[in-house]
C-alpha cells in the first residue's frame, strides 16, 4: 500500500451532500467550491493530478476552509475530513510556502523565545485598556478586540495563583494529572490555567506541571507545515514521558491536536491520555456544585471540542454545577465562529462572514456571558461582540466554575 | 456559444464573485448525489435574486446558450449536471422564506430554501412542511418541486405535488409567469401540477407557495425485526390492507442495518435481523393512535415479527429516524462506490420482487442493500461496488437494468421519487411507448421550444438528433450542427411521432 | 360517404346512435380506447368537430358539433387490487357502479363529486369536481395515479402508472385532470383507493352562517381532521337554517376520538345521523347541484371563506352553496347571467381567487368559458398545450370563453 498521508480518509465520500448545511463557509457563500463535498472533490483532483497544487482556485477554496470539522459529525459515511484537509494542505505546502503573514504569526505566537516577548508586550498593552477602546471591525481594530477579549474578568482573579490547597478537599482521593500549557494559552490565558488547576483540585485532581513541553503544533498542521508539527509533537511526547497519568488540556484546539498524535507520529499511547478539562471535571459524577452565580450564559461549543473531540455534554455539565446560573440556547450553536486558528488573520473576510450569523443570534439571545473553551473562539467572539457594541463577556467554562468555587469558600 | 463577452455580461448582472469559470471551481459542480455521472459545466452562475436570475436567463436566451438549474445537488439521477456547452445556474443564494402565514397554513419560499429549514421555521407555529425526503437537511424546496420529491411520511401526507399551491417560474426565454393561486385551486388547467416533477425542463421555479400541516399531536413509532425479507414484505401488505394509514412504513435489510449501525447515526437496529420495518402512526388523538398502534402491533406479530420495539420517547423516535434517513450515506462504508436505485412496485408484489432482486444480486455477485419506502412500494435497491475494479461497472449496469425490468414486469415503474434525469433515460422505453414519450417531449417544447433548459434529460432522444432534428423541422436551420456525443439513450428516434405534424 | 357511414365503417354499426336531443347530433360510442383513437384520427383528417360526453348527466349535451363522442361503452373495470389499494377503470364507468365494485373488494374511492350517481368516472376526472370529501382527501388529482387519453388527432398517450408513487416523465395526468377534455379524451384511469372505512359517521349542526363559520374554525383549531367539514345553504341541506355537516371516517377508534373531539370543540351541539340518513343527506346534496342550470367553484384561502360567501350572496345569491371552509373551496349552483358571472370572476380575480365554471348551458359556457382569462404569460402556454393535444381543434370545449 502506498502511504496516501491521510487522503484515504476521504474515500468513503458518496457525494450525498449531508455536510453542506453544516459548513459555515458554504452557508456564507452558497458555493459548492466552499463546501466540504466540493473541497473533497478538489482534494481528490489534487491527489490524482487532475488539478495542480498551484492552481489558484483550488488554493483559494482550500484556504477558505476553517478546518472546523463541522462536516464530520454529520457525515453518515464517516469521512475523515480533518485528516484529508491536513494531508492536502501538507501537499500544497510542499509546493508553496505558507503566506508570510502565517509564518510570521506562527513564529511570534508559538516559538518559545520570540513568543515570550510578544506575549509580554501584549499583556502590557492589554493592561493599558487601550485595545478595548479600539476594538472594532477593520483588521487592526478587530485584532485589538481579540487581544482585549483575553483579559481576565476582575472577580476571576480572586483566589491564589496555582493554589493546590483545595486539593485537600475530602471530595475525592487526589489523583494526579498533568497540565498542558500550550503557547497562546500560556501567554495570554494563564488565568484559565489557574482556574483549571483550582477547580480540578476541588474535584480531587492533583494537577502537576511538566517542564519541556512546547506548542501542540495545531496551527502548523493547519497551515500544512506537517514536519514542524511532527517536531513539536515529538518534543511533547518526550516531555510528558511514559505512563498513564492523564494530560489535561483546556484549549479545545490543542486537545484535538494532541489526540491526533497517534495519526501524526504514531504516538497512540500519548493520545489516549489526553483529556479536556471538562472531561476530567465530569468524571465520576462531578463536578462538585459551587456557590450560586447569578448570570445568564450562552454556551458556544468550540468546533475542536464538539466536532473534533465529540465532547458535547461535559461543558454543559460543568456549567450545570453552578447554582442559579441560567443557560440560554443559541440556534445553530454548533456552527463555527470563524476563528479557526490563524484563519481569522488570513481570511478576514470569510472569517467575518462566518461570524456574522453567530453575532446575530447572540444579539437576540442577549446573554451576559458567552462561555467557550478555546482561546481562538474567546478572542474571535470577544472581538466580534465588542465591535458590534454588545456587552457580553466571553469566558472559559472553568473560569465560571472557578468563580463559583471561590464564592463557595472552597479555596479559603 | 459561450464567449468571453457572455461571461463578462453575466458578471455584469450578478457580480464577479458569483460567476465561476476556473476549472477547479467548475469541477466541484460536476456531480450530484449520484456520483456515477460526471459533467463539468462551462460556467457556474450564482444569482442573488429572482431579477438577477431572470436577467441571466434572458441573456442566455439571446445567446442561444442552454442552462441547467441546480439546487443543493443532492439529486439522485444526474439531473443537476450541465456539460461543457451549458451554464449551470446555482440557486443556493435564493434562500429566503418570503412569508409564513400560520392561519392559512401557507408559506412562500425562494427555491434555495433547504427543506428542513422550512419545517424549522414553521415549528414555532405548531406546523411543518410534510414532504420529508431523507435528504431534507440538505436538499432545496426548488429541487423537491423539480423532482416531485417524496419521503417516508409521504405515505400518509402525500408527495411534493400535493403540497405545492402556486409557483412563480422563469421560463426559458426569461419571461416570468405565475402559476396556480394562493389556495392551490388551479387557475385554468393545473399548470402547477404539470410543472412539479418536470426536472427543470419547463423553467426555473423562483417562488414556491407551499401548504403547511399541523404537527401531529400523538405519535407512535414501532421497530419490528423479521427473519426474512419475504415475511417483512408480507407484513407490509397486511398493514396496508388493514385500512390503517401509517404516517410512514419503511423497510431496511440486513446489509443496510449494519451499515447504519456502524455509522454515527447508529440507532440500535438489531444487527442480526434479515429486515426491519419502521412504522409510524400519528394523529390528533392519542387514544386513536394507541388503538391503531395496537392493531399494527398485532398484524406485525401475526406476520412473524421476531421482536417489536415501540420508541419510548421523542428522543428514541428521532434516533430511529436518523438511522433510516442517513442510510444512503452510511452505505458509503460498504465500499467506494454506490449506485442508488429507485423503482416502485405494487405493494403486494414486494415479497416476490425483493426475492428477484436477491437473485439478480447473486447472479452478478454484487452487494445489494435495500432501504425503502415500503408502504408505497417504493424500492431503493442500492448496489455497492468499487469502480476501480475492471469490468465491475458493466456488471452493475447490467444488474441495474435487470432489477428495473423485474419491477416493471411486476406492474411497477422505474422511478418513484428520484426522477429520470440522465440516469434513467435508458429505462423510459420500458414503461412508455414512443407515442407517449413524444407527447411528453411536445409538452416540454411548449414551455421551452428550443429545449435549452436542462437539455438531454427526462425524455430519451438521441442527443444530436434532438437538437438538430427539431430545429430543422421548426426553424429550417442548423442542418450542419455537428453531432454531439450520444447520450445514454436506448430508444432510437421517438421524435418521429411528433415531428412533422402536418405530414400526418 | 356521409359522416355516419364513415363512422359505421370504422367502428361498426352498434357504435352509432342518433341523438334524440334537439340538435340531433349523431352520437358515437366507441367500445375501446383504440376505437376512440381511430375515430379521432379520422375526425382530424375530415375536420369534424367533436363534443365529448360521458353519461350526459352533468354538462348539458348542447355544444355545437358534427358528432358527439360518448365514453359510455368504455365501462370496464379491468383491475381492482385491494392489497395495493389501487384500481384501473375505463372512463365511461358510472360512479355508482364503480363504487359498488370497489366496495365488494373492501375498498373505497374517497371522492363524492356533485351530480347524479351515474356520472362517469371520466367526467369527474376531466372536470376535477371534488365534493365535500376534498376536505380530508384532497382534490381529484390526488386520487388519480395515471390516465390513458386520446388526443384530438387520434394518438393514444399514457401518463403516470398504476403504482402509488411515480415520477417517470412529465406528469401529463395533471393536465387531463381538470382539463375539461380540451387536452384529450380520457379513456382509462388508474385510481388510488382507500380501504373501506370501518366506521363512517356524519354529524350535522344547524344554525346561522356566522355561527357555523365560527364552529368550523373551532373544529379546525382543535386540530381535528374530519373527512368532510361542509357548510351548506338551507336549500342544499334541506334544513331550515344553514348546516355544518361533518363526516368522520376511518378506524372505529379514530372516529370515536374525533367525535369526542368534535363535541368538545362545539359544546356538544352536533346531531349524529344514522347510516341511511347520512347516505341520503350527502346524496341529495350532491344531486341538487345537477338540478340547477349553472354551477361553478372557487378556491380561496381558508380565512377568506366567509368573505367570499358574502360576495357570492351579494352578486349571485347564495341559495345553493356548499363550502369547505377548511380548504377554502366553495361550490355554487343556481341561475344567473353571463354578465354577472363575468363581473364576479373579475372581482374574484382581484382577490387572487380563481372561478371555474363547472357547468352551464352552451351559450353561457361559450361566453364565460370554464376558465376565462389566464394570468399574464400563461395564455400562450395553455394555447400551446391545446395545439399539442388537439392540433386540428377537433374538441368543442369552451375553455377560455369569449370575454
Ligand atoms: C462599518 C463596518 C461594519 C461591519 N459590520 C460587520 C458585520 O456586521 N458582520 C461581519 O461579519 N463583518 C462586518 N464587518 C467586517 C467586514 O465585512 C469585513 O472586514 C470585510 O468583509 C472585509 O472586506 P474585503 O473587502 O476583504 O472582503 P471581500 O473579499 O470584498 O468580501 C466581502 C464579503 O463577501 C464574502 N464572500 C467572498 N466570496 C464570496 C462568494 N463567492 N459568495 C458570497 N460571499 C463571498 C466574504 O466572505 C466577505 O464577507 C464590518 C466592517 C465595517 C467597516
Ligand atoms: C442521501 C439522500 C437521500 C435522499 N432521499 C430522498 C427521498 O427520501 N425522497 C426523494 O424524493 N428524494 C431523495 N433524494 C434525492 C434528492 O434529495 C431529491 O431529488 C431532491 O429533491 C433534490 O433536491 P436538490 O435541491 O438537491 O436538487 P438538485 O439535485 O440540485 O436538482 C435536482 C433537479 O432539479 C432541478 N432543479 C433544481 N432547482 C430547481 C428549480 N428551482 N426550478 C426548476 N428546476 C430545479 C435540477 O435541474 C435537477 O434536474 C435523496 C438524496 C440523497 C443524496
Ligand atoms: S456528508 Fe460525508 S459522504 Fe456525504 S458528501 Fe459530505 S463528506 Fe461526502
Ligand atoms: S472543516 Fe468546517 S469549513 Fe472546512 S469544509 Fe468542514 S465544515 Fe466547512
Amino acid at each position: 500500500m502506498i502511504d496516501r498521508g491521510g487522503s484515504e480518509a476521504l474515500d468513503t465520500c458518496v457525494h450525498c451532500g449531508f455536510c453542506l448545511q453544516a459548513c459555515p463557509t458554504f452557508l456564507a457563500t452558497g458555493d459548492e467550491a466552499d463546501s466540504p463535498r466540493g473541497r473533497i472533490d478538489l482534494m481528490r483532483a489534487l491527489e490524482t493530478g487532475e488539478l495542480a497544487p498551484d492552481d489558484p482556485a483550488l488554493r483559494l477554496h482550500l484556504d477558505r476552509c476553517l478546518g472546523c470539522r463541522g462536516c464530520e459529525p454529520v457525515c453518515p459515511s464517516g469521512v475523515g475530513y480533518g485528516r484529508g484537509i491536513e494531508a492536502a494542505r501538507a501537499m500544497l505546502a510542499t509546493r508553496r510556502r505558507p503566506p508570510a503573514l502565517a509564518r510570521a504569526a506562527l513564529r511570534a505566537l508559538t516559538s518559545p523565545g520570540p513568543s515570550r516577548i510578544v506575549y509580554a508586550l501584549a499583556r502590557m498593552l492589554r493592561a493599558t485598556g487601550i485595545p478595548r477602546r479600539l476594538a472594532g471591525w477593520g483588521r487592526f481594530r478587530f485584532a485589538m478586540g481579540m487581544l482585549a477579549a483575553t483579559r481576565p474578568t476582575r472577580n476571576a482573579k480572586r483566589g491564589t495563583r496555582n493554589t493546590r490547597a483545595a486539593a485537600s478537599s475530602a471530595f475525592r482521593v487526589p489523583t494526579s494529572a498533568l497540565l498542558f500549557r500550550g503557547c497562546v494559552m500560556d501567554g495570554l490565558f494563564s488565568h484559565v490555567h489557574d482556574a483549571t488547576v483550582r477547580t480540578l483540585g476541588v474535584n480531587g485532581w492533583a494537577v502537576g506541571e511538566t517542564p519541556g513541553q512546547v506548542c501542540c503544533g495545531a496551527l502548523h498542521a493547519h497551515a500544512g507545515l506537517r514536519e514542524e508539527a511532527r517536531l513539536l509533537a515529538r518534543a511533547n511526547v518526550a516531555a510528558f514521558g511514559e505512563g498513564d497519568v492523564p494530560i489535561v488540556v483546556n484549549s479545545a484546539g490543542c486537545g484535538a491536536m494532541l489526540k491526533e498524535y497517534g495519526h501524526l507520529i504514531g504516538a497512540a499511547g500519548f493520545a489516549a491520555r489526553v483529556r479536556d478539562v471538562t472531561e476530567l471535571l465530569t468524571a465520576g459524577g462531578g463536578p462538585r456544585p459551587g456557590a450560586p452565580v447569578d448570570v445568564q450564559v450562552a454556551y458556544d461549543p468550540p468546533c475542536h471540542l464538539l466536532h473534533a473531540q465529540r465532547i458535547a455534554d461535559e461543558p454543559l455539565r460543568v456549567l450545570g454545577a453552578i447554582p442559579v446560573l441560567r443557560i440560554v440556547s443559541l440556534p445553530d450553536a454548533a456552527q463555527c465562529c470563524g476563528s479557526a486558528g490563524l484563519f481569522t488573520l488570513l481570511q478576514p473576510a470569510m472569517s467575518r462572514a462566518v461570524l456574522a450569523p453567530k453575532l446575530a443570534s447572540l444579539r437576540t439571545a442577549a446573554p451576559q456571558v458567552v462561555a467557550t473553551g478555546n482561546p481562538g473562539c474567546v478572542m474571535q467572539l470577544g472581538a466580534g461582540l465588542a465591535a458590534s457594541g454588545l456587552s457580553a463577556a466571553v469566558r472559559h467554562p472553568v473560569e465560571l466554575l472557578d468563580e463559583s468555587y471561590g464564592a463557595a469558600g472552597y479555596y479559603a | 456559444m459561450i464567449t468571453a463577452g457572455l461571461v463578462e455580461a453575466l458578471t455584469g448582472i450578478v457580480g464577479a464573485r458569483h460567476v465561476r469559470t476556473a476549472p477547479a471551481e467548475r469541477l466541484t459542480y460536476a456531480r450530484d448525489g449520484l456520483p456515477t455521472h460526471r459533467r463539468v459545466p462551462a460556467v457556474v452562475v450564482l444569482p442573488g435574486s429572482r431579477d438577477e436570475l431572470a436577467a441571466v436567463v434572458r441573456l442566455l436566451a439571446a445567446h442561444d446558450v442552454p442552462f441547467v438549474p441546480r439546487g443543493a445537488g443532492t439529486g439522485l439521477s444526474g439531473g443537476a449536471l450541465a456539460d461543457g456547452a451549458a451554464v449551470l445556474l446555482v440557486l443556493t443564494r435564493l434562500n429566503r422564506i418570503l412569508s409564513l402565514d400560520p392561519s392559512n397554513r401557507v408559506a412562500v419560499v425562494e427555491p434555495g430554501v433547504v427543506n428542513a429549514r422550512l419545517s424549522a421555521a414553521a415549528a414555532p407555529h405548531g406546523l411543518h412542511y410534510a414532504p420529508d425526503p431523507s435528504s431534507q437537511t440538505a436538499c432545496t424546496i426548488g429541487g423537491n418541486v423539480a423532482e416531485n420529491a417524496g419521503g417516508p411520511h409521504c405515505l400518509k401526507y402525500g408527495v411534493t405535488a400535493q403540497h405545492v399551491l402556486a409557483l412563480e417560474v422563469v421560463l426559458a426565454d426569461g419571461r416570468v409567469v405565475e402559476l396556480g393561486s394562493p389556495s392551490g385551486e388551479p387557475w385554468g388547467p393545473d399548470m402547477v401540477g404539470l410543472f412539479v416533477g418536470s426536472e427543470g425542463n419547463f423553467g426555473i421555479a423562483t417562488r414556491i407557495a407551499v401548504r403547511l400541516l399541523p404537527q401531529p399531536r400523538a405519535v407512535r413509532t414501532l421497530l419490528a425485526a423479521f427473519a426474512s425479507l419475504r415475511a417483512a414484505g408480507e407484513a407490509v401488505s397486511a398493514v396496508i390492507a388493514s385500512g390503517i394509514v401509517p404516517a410512514a412504513l419503511e423497510m431496511m435489510d440486513q446489509s443496510c442495518i449494519r451499515a447504519v449501525e456502524d455509522s454515527v447515526y447508529a440507532a440500535g437496529y438489531p444487527r442480526d435481523a434479515a429486515a426491519v420495518l419502521l412504522v409510524e402512526l400519528d394523529g390528533h388523538s392519542d387514544d386513536a393512535v394507541v388503538a391503531e398502534t395496537e392493531t399494527v402491533h398485532g398484524l406485525l406479530s401475526a406476520h412473524g415479527a421476531a421482536s417489536i420495539r415501540v420508541a419510548a420517547d421523542a428522543r428514541e423516535r428521532e434516533r430511529l429516524w436518523q438511522g433510516r434517513k442517513k442510510a444512503f450515506g452510511a452505505m458509503g462504508r460498504l465500499s467506494r462506490d454506490l449506485v442508488v436505485q429507485d423503482a416502485v412496485v405494487p405493494r403486494s408484489a414486494l415479497p416476490e420482487v425483493l426475492e428477484a432482486i436477491g437473485r439478480i444480486a447473486a447472479t452478478y455477485q454484487l452487494t445489494v442493500s435495500n432501504v425503502f419506502h415500503a408502504g408505497d412500494g417504493n424500492l431503493h435497491p442500492n448496489i455497492s461496488f468499487d469502480a476501480r475494479v475492471p469490468g465491475l461497472r458493466t456488471r452493475v449496469d447490467a444488474a441495474s437494468t435487470e432489477i428495473m425490468e423485474a419491477c416493471v414486469a411486476a406492474g411497477g415503474t422505474i422511478t418513484g421519487e428520484h426522477g429520470v434525469g440522465l440516469d434513467k433515460l435508458r429505462y423510459m422505453p420500458l414503461i412508455f411507448d414512443a407515442e407517449s414519450l413524444a407527447a411528453m417531449r411536445a409538452v416540454r417544447r411548449v414551455w421551452d421550444p428550443e429545449e435549452r433548459v436542462n437539455p438531454g434529460k427526462v425524455v430519451p432522444v438521441h442527443a444530436c438528433r434532438e437538437w438538430s432534428g427539431l430545429r430543422i423541422a421548426d426553424r429550417g436551420l442548423r442542418i450542419e450542427q455537428q453531432a454531439r456525443s450520444p447520450a445514454q439513450s436506448a430508444i432510437d428516434n421517438p421524435q418521429s411521432a411528433i415531428a412533422p405534424r402536418g405530414a400526418r | 360517404m356521409s359522416l355516419l357511414d364513415r363512422v359505421r365503417a370504422l367502428l361498426g354499426d352498434d357504435a352509432v346512435e342518433i341523438a334524440s336531443g334537439p340538435d340531433a347530433v349523431p352520437r358515437v360510442a366507441p367500445a375501446s380506447p383504440d376505437a376512440v383513437a381511430l375515430l379521432l384520427g379520422t375526425a382530424r383528417q375530415e375536420g369534424w368537430r367533436v363534443r365529448l360526453e360521458g353519461a350526459g348527466t352533468w354538462l348539458p349535451a348542447d355544444a355545437p358539433a358534427d358528432l358527439a363522442l360518448t365514453t359510455r361503452r368504455l365501462d370496464r373495470i379491468p383491475a381492482v387490487e385491494p392489497q395495493d389499494l389501487s384500481a384501473t377503470a375505463e372512463a365511461g364507468i358510472g360512479c355508482d357502479l364503480l363504487r359498488q365494485q370497489l366496495a365488494d373488494h373492501g375498498t373505497w374511492l374517497a371522492l363524492d363529486p356533485p351530480g347524479l350517481a351515474g356520472r362517469t368516472l371520466g367526467s369527474v376526472v376531466a372536470t376535477a369536481t371534488a365534493g365535500p370529501l376534498r376536505h380530508g382527501f384532497g382534490p381529484v388529482r390526488d386520487h388519480v395515479l395515471g390516465v390513458t387519453f386520446v388526443t384530438g388527432d387520434g394518438r393514444l398517450v399514457q401518463s403516470g402508472g398504476r403504482v402509488v408513487k411515480n415520477v417517470a416523465g412529465y406528469d401529463l395526468t395533471k393536465l387531463e385532470a381538470g382539463g375539461f377534455g380540451a387536452f384529450g379524451v380520457i379513456v382509462l384511469v388508474h385510481l388510488r383507493l382507500r380501504a373501506l372505512p370501518r366506521a363512517d359517521q356524519t354529524l350535522v349542526l344547524e344554525g346561522t352562517r356566522e355561527d357555523l363559520t365560527q364552529v368550523a374554525e373551532d373544529v379546525a383549531a382543535a386540530g381535528l381532521q374530519p373527512a368532510a367539514l361542509e357548510l351548506m345553504s338551507p336549500a342544499l341541506a334541506r334544513r331550515d337554517g344553514w348546516a355544518l355537516a361533518v363526516r368522520l371516517a376511518g378506524s372505529a377508534a379514530l372516529v370515536a376520538a374525533e367525535e369526542a373531539g368534535l363535541r368538545g370543540a362545539s359544546g356538544g351541539r352536533f346531531t349524529a345521523l344514522r347510516a341511511e340518513e347520512a347516505h341520503g343527506f350527502w346524496m341529495r346534496a350532491a344531486e341538487s347541484f345537477a338540478t340547477r342550470p349553472i354551477t361553478f367553484r372557487t378556491g380561496g384561502l381558508p380565512d377568506s371563506s366567509d368573505e367570499l360567501l358574502d360576495l357570492l350572496q351579494h352578486q349571485v345569491g347564495d341559495e345553493w352553496v356548499s363550502a369547505s371552509p377548511g380548504v377554502g373551496a366553495i361550490r355554487w349552483a343556481g341561475d344567473t347571467t353571463v354578465d354577472r358571472l363575468r363581473r364576479l370572476r373579475r372581482t374574484l380575480a382581484g382577490l387572487e381567487v380563481p372561478l371555474t365554471l363547472e357547468r352551464a348551458p352552451w351559450p353561457i359556457r361559450s361566453a364565460v368559458g370554464h376558465f376565462g382569462a389566464y394570468r399574464e404569460g400563461v395564455g400562450p402556454l395553455v394555447a400551446g398545450l391545446r395545439r399539442t393535444f388537439d392540433p386540428g381543434e377537433a374538441f368543442v370545449v369552451a375553455v377560455e370563453g369569449s370575454d
